[in-house]
């Protein structure tokens, strides 16, 4: 929680650097990540107690107990997204110029995301042999949270180092594309992943499908006139 | 870079990505229920503990039911508070298989005060005594309470650390490992 919360401070804080860049406001910028946060905050619990309505009925005060684990992190994504595109075209923010302004906020989060799998031992990878195996859950593994806060670190420096955006919403793009990439490469090595049709990694596969849709917007970008 | 070209990156760049995704498709590497940690996902990690009255309980024989194991100590204040509700859901799902092991850490609490707060309690499922800390440092114990719940297979669906746990958080995780 303390690394994700870091993350999202200085990810802001880097964001903030570039706003002018992107035709945002540093208010509007803050803005739309404040209510996002707090509709992933409780997104993730409303969604959570609707899965789970049976046992909420049964006992109605647990909706407002103190567990975090009654969260759900799709439904809090999901949330934040709606409430964040609701906010935006309220204040008629230009979609993709703010997509832009939040790259580096998004950039830096996945590292703090990946450390903070690394502290919980959670994302862990497959048992190996190489030297830079790490113990984990009583055997040698692969460093898989190490391997994608790298590959974060290495996608936000690049981020942040494009001097040249075409035109708005291509450095989101960019940055989503490499992301997609560094997941179907990584998640290779993984121990935790979803196993379908003889031992496909179903996390790659979407990783790839995610891929596929950012190319097809990438020529939609580049194809709209401004 | 022309539309052309662009496009022909785009697909070189796919097809690398469907073999990748081909190559490192998951066929012969050991699955992760055939390994034991106190992780979701794994085999929970096997023990063999006794009640104050001398009564065994091995978990790797209790396979066939769902099983919470809870592990706590009198003196943690979020164990007190969540002993009503892991009653209340024991008593309400224990006819459908459901089996509630309490691990008291005996060799950090006081033994003299485990009876007396079974009673406070009423607790009526099995309070097994941790003396010599191998079950804690199996189950990697960071911060108590910390509960762990097994399906009948015996893989750990989840594992809460800390509290106290909602009644409706532990049914709804009882719930799925009774499934």
């Amino acid at each position: 929680m303390i690394l994700l919360l870091l993350a999202t401070w200085i990810g802001l804080s880097l964001a903030e650097k570039r706003t002018e860049r992107h035709s945002v406001s540093k208010d509007n910028l803050n803005n739309i990540t404040y209510y996002g946060l707090i509709a992933f905050v409780i997104g993730g619990r409303v969604s959570f107690v609707l899965q789970n309505m049976p046992a909420f009925i049964k006992s109605p005060l647990g909706i407002i107990s103190i567990n975090p684990d009654i969260f759900d992190p799709l439904g809090a994504l999901a949330a934040a997204i709606i409430v964040a595109f609701i906010y935006g075209q309220r204040r008629g923010l230009l979609f993709w110029n703010t997509l832009d302004a939040l790259t580096p906020y998004f950039a830096i989060l996945a590292i703090g995301i990946e450390l903070s799998h690394l502290a919980a031992g959670t994302a862990f990878g497959k048992e190996t042999d190489a030297a830079w195996g790490i113990n984990l859950w009583n055997a040698t593994r692969h460093p898989t949270q190490i391997y994608e806060a790298l590959a974060s670190l290495l996608i936000f420096l690049l981020v942040w180092l494009q001097k040249h955006n075409p035109r708005p919403g291509i450095l989101f793009l960019t940055y989503a594309a490499l992301t997609a990439a560094s997941q179907l490469f990584t998640q290779a090595f993984r121990g935790d992943s979803t196993l379908i049709l003889n031992g496909l990694r179903q996390e790659q596969i979407i990783a790839w499908v995610i891929l596929a849709v950012i190319f097809i917007l990438f020529e939609y970008r580049l194809r709209e006139k401004i | 870079m022309q539309k052309n070209q662009r496009v022909i990156l785009y697909i070189l760049i796919l097809i690398a990505g469907a073999a990748w995704i081909a190559l490192s498709a998951n066929t012969t590497d050991a699955v992760t229920n055939n390994t034991s940690a106190p992780q979701a996902g794994f085999a929970a990690p096997d023990f063999a503990l006794k009640t104050s009255d001398g009564t065994e309980y091995t978990l790797s024989k209790l396979k066939g039911n769902a099983v919470l194991v809870n592990l706590w100590a009198t003196w943690c204040p979020p164990c007190r508070a969540e002993m009503p509700a892991i009653e209340k859901m024991y008593q309400e799902y224990k006819d459908q298989g459901l089996v509630v092991l309490a691990v008291n850490m005996t060799y950090q609490d006081d033994l003299l005060a485990v009876v007396p707060f079974t009673k406070e309690f009423a607790l009526t499922f099995p309070i097994l005594l941790e003396e010599t800390g191998d079950v804690a440092s199996a189950y990697q114990l960071r911060s108590l309470p910390s509960s762990y719940f097994i399906s009948r297979a015996g893989i750990i669906q989840e594992v809460v650390i800390g509290g106290p746990m909602s009644e409706a958080l532990l049914r709804t995780r009882i719930e799925q490992i009774l499934k």
